[in-house]
C-alpha cells in the first residue's frame, strides 16, 4: 500500500540518520547530498536550476532547516511542495516571503550583498575555481557552445560563498578555461590585461574577498585555500586519488585529501528520494531501500 | 535619451494577425516577457510573427524561450543580444536550433550576465542611459575581444538602438567603492508581454513571480499585451496593489487564451514538459525539425486550431490547481506528483 505524504513525514525521524553503504545509493544522490553539506543554517543561498537545486532543497530538508532559498526569476524563500523543473517554476515560489523579479534578485538581494552562499553548476573549471559555461575552442567558431552566463557569473561573483557542481573530465578541470565567464580566484584585470588575484581585480568593492569555496564533481570534492587554489579534499567511494588525477586537467594538490567523501545517511536519502524528487525528474531512477530501512518503511 | 512620446499611446483591442502585422516588423529589436521557456512565454505572438514571414529580429532579451526557440527555428534571428541561449532548462537546455544557426554564421551572438541584462532593462525603463552594476568584473565577458557587435561593426553610432559601447569599466567616483561597469540601457522597438488579465484600457496584472516584465514594459518603446482574458478595467481597479502595466504604456491588446502555451501561465496553466522535451528532440535532426514546424507553425489555421490540436485531455492535465497555482496531474518526471498538503519544510521547522 501506497504511503501518503503525511504517512511518509511521520516517518523521518524513525529513518536512521547514519550512512549507507555502497551500492545503496546511486552518484547524483551522493553529489546532491555532498553539496548540501555546504549549506550553513543561516544561510541566504542563491541556487541556480538542475542539481544545485536538488541539493539545496535536500539541505533545507536536513542540515540547514533555517537556509533561506533565492531564485534568480524573482523567489524569496519559497516553501517547495513538488520540485521546480526550473527557477521561474511556480513550484519554487509556493508560499514564498516575497516575489519580485530579477532587479530585486541580482539587485536588491545580490548587488546588495545579502547573498552568502551560491549555488551553482558549471561547464569547465580552472584550479583557481574560474568557471566556464560560455564556451570551449576559439570564441567565434567553438567547438562546444554552451549556454552562456545566465545567473552564473553574477552569483559566482557576488556571493560570500560559492559551491560548484560539475561534471569532472580531463578537458573540464584545467590549468586556465578558454573562456573565464564567471571569474574564481584568478581572474584578467582588463584595465592592463594581467592575470591577477580576485582580491586585487575586485578591490574596494563590496565583493572582493567572496568567491568559490567548494567543488563537487562525480569524483571527488574539493576545497580551496588561502592562496585560491583548488585542492582535493575527499575522494567518492570507490574511487582513488590516481583516479582522481587521472581526470583533471593539471597537476592537483592531493596533500589535504581527507579520505572518502561522506556517505548520504538514510535518513538523507529518504528525504532526497520521497520529498525533494519524488517525481524523478533529476534522479535517473527509483533506487530500491536496504530491507531493514523498507521495513521501517512499511512499518 | 529618455523618450518623449509624440503623442499619448491608446491601446487598442486587435485580433493576433493584426496585432503582429500593424506592429512587428522585419528586423526589430524585440523581447518577450516571461522567463526562460517555463513561465509566461508570449508563445502565440512569436508563433504569428514567423507565419506572418517576420525575420531578420535582434533579440535583446535575456534568455531564450520557447519565442527564441522558433524564431530560431525558422532562421528569423539575426542579432541576439542576450546572456543565456538555453531555452528550456531541464525539458531541454541548449537551444539546438540557435546552436546550428551560430555554426552556419546567420547570427551575431552578443553575450553579457544575467543581472548585466536586468540592469540594462532597469537602466531602459527608467530613462537612464546607462547603469553601473559590479558582476562580473574580470570575466571574458568584459574582454574587448568578444565584443561580437562591434567586431560586427555594429556599434559605430548609426544604430539607435545598439550601445557604441558593450561597456566601460570605471573607478567609482563618489564613495570610492572599487571599478564598476558601465553598462548601456536596453531600449527595444518593441515588448511582447503575455499577461493573465489586461483591462480594455490596458491595465495589466499576472500572478506569481514578475521576472523583468515591468522593466521591458517601460524600456520598449512598442508593447502588445496578449492575455488569458479581457476583463473590465473597473475589475482591476478594485484592488490596483495587483497590477503591474500602466495602460498608457500599451499599444495594443489581444485576447489570447493559451496564449503561452507550452509555457505555464501560474493559476491558469502549468508548462507541458513533455511538449517541451518534444521540442528539444526534434530540433537534433533537421528532418524531424522540418516536420515539427509544419506541424505546429504552419499547419494550424489559427492558435485556437492549434491548442485543438493539443487536446482536451492535454488542456486538463495542464490546468493549474486554484491553490498553488501550477497542475500536479501532469506527468513531469517518471513518477507522478504525490498529494502535498503542507510543504515538509514548514511542517518540520515552520516559517
Amino acid at each position: 500500500m501506497k504511503k501518503s505524504i503525511e504517512e511518509l513525514m511521520a516517518l523521518i525521524d524513525l529513518i536512521p540518520d547514519e550512512p549507507a553503504k555502497v551500492g545503496e545509493f546511486i552518484l547524483p544522490e551522493l553529489m546532491a547530498i555532498a553539496i548540501a553539506h555546504e549549506v550553513r543554517n543561516d544561510d541566504i543561498v542563491f541556487a541556480g536550476t538542475g542539481l544545485p537545486m536538488v541539493g539545496i532543497m535536500t539541505a533545507n530538508l536536513t542540515v540547514a532547516p533555517n537556509a533561506l532559498l533565492i531564485y534568480e526569476a524573482g523567489i524569496c524563500d519559497g516553501k517547495t511542495m513538488h520540485v521546480p523543473m526550473s527557477v521561474c517554476d511556480q513550484r519554487a515560489a509556493n508560499m514564498s516571503s516575497t516575489l519580485g523579479g530579477l532587479v530585486d534578485t541580482f539587485g536588491y538581494y545580490l548587488q546588495q550583498h545579502f547573498v552568502t552562499l551560491g549555488f551553482l553548476g558549471g561547464a569547465a573549471i580552472d584550479k583557481y575555481g574560474g568557471v566556464n559555461v560560455t564556451s570551449i575552442g576559439d570564441y567565434y567558431s567553438p567547438q562546444h557552445r554552451f549556454t552562456g552566463s545566465g545567473g552564473n557569473s553574477d552569483i559566482g561573483t557576488m556571493s560570500h560563498r560559492v559551491a560548484y557542481i560539475i561534471l569532472q573530465e580531463k578537458r573540464r578541470f584545467l590549468e586556465k578555461n578558454d573562456y573565464t565567464t564567471t571569474p574564481g580566484w584568478y581572474c584578467t584585470d582588463w584595465k592592463d590585461g594581467k592575470w591577477k588575484p580576485k582580491k586585487e581585480v575586485w578591490a574596494g568593492t563590496p565583493f572582493a574577498e567572496s568567491g568559490p569555496c567548494a567543488v563537487v564533481s562525480n569524483f571527488a570534492t574539493y576545497g580551496f585555500d588561502d592562496e585560491g587554489l583548488i585542492y582535493l579534499q575527499t575522494t567518492h567511494p570507490g574511487v582513488s586519488v590516481a583516479q582522481v588525477q587521472e581526470n583533471c586537467g593539471f597537476d592537483l594538490n592531493v596533500s589535504r585529501v581527507e579520505g572518502e567523501t561522506a556517505h548520504p545517511t538514510y535518513r538523507e536519502l529518504f528525504v532526497l528520494r520521497e520529498f525533494v524528487d519524488a517525481e524523478l525528474i533529476f534522479l535517473p531512477q527509483k533506487v530500491e531501500y536496504p530491507p531493514e530501512i523498507q521495513k521501517i518503511i512499511d512499518g | 535619451m529618455p523618450r518623449l512620446r509624440e503623442k499619448t499611446k491608446k491601446a487598442e483591442i486587435l485580433s493576433l494577425e493584426e496585432a503582429v502585422k500593424r506592429y512587428v516588423k522585419d528586423g526589430q529589436v524585440i523581447a518577450f516577457s516571461g522567463f526562460t521557456g517555463f513561465n509566461r512565454n508570449p508563445v502565440a505572438l512569436a508563433w504569428e510573427a514567423i507565419r506572418q514571414g517576420r525575420k531578420n529580429f535582434h533579440v535583446l532579451d535575456r534568455h531564450g524561450s520557447c519565442c527564441t526557440w522558433m524564431l530560431n527555428a525558422v532562421g528569423a534571428i539575426k542579432i541576439y543580444e542576450t546572456d543565456w541561449v538555453g531555452w528550456g532548462e531541464m525539458a531541454g537546455k541548449l537551444d539546438i536550433n540557435l546552436n546550428n544557426q551560430y555554426k552556419k554564421g546567420n547570427i551575431i551572438l552578443e553575450d553579457y550576465s544575467h543581472g548585466a541584462m536586468a540592469m540594462r532593462f532597469l537602466a531602459g525603463a527608467i530613462g537612464a542611459p546607462f547603469i553601473p552594476y559590479y558582476a562580473p568584473l574580470g570575466s571574458d565577458l568584459y574582454d574587448d575581444r568578444y565584443d561580437a557587435l562591434g567586431k560586427a561593426g555594429l556599434r559605430d553610432g548609426s544604430h539607435p538602438k545598439i550601445a557604441k559601447k558593450k561597456y566601460i569599466q570605471m573607478e567609482d567616483p563618489f564613495y570610492g567603492d572599487g571599478d564598476v561597469m558601465l553598462l548601456p540601457a536596453a531600449r527595444p522597438d518593441v515588448a511582447l508581454i503575455h499577461v493573465t488579465q489586461c483591462g480594455e484600457k490596458g491595465t495589466a496584472r499576472w500572478r506569481g513571480i514578475g521576472t523583468i516584465d515591468k522593466e521591458l514594459v517601460f524600456a520598449c518603446d512598442k508593447v502588445i499585451i496578449t492575455c488569458e482574458e479581457i476583463v473590465p478595467e473597473s475589475e482591476l481597479r478594485k484592488e490596483p496593489n495587483l497590477n503591474q502595466i500602466p495602460y498608457f504604456t500599451v499599444d495594443a491588446i489581444v485576447e489570447c487564451p493559451y496564449g503561452a502555451y507550452p509555457s505555464a501561465v501560474p493559476f491558469f496553466y502549468d508548462y507541458d514538459a513533455p511538449f517541451m522535451r518534444g521540442m528539444d528532440a526534434a530540433s537534433r535532426n533537421e528532418e524531424d525539425l522540418k516536420k515539427w514546424i509544419d506541424e505546429w507553425i504552419y499547419g494550424p489555421a489559427t492558435w485556437e486550431e492549434l491548442m485543438t490540436k493539443v487536446g482536451a485531455k492535454r488542456l486538463m492535465e495542464l490546468k493549474a490547481d486554484s491553490t498553488t497555482g501550477y497542475s500536479t496531474r501532469i506527468l513531469r518526471g517518471k513518477k507522478p506528483a504525490p498529494r502535498v498538503t503542507v510543504p515538509l519544510s514548514v511542517a518540520r521547522s515552520g516559517y
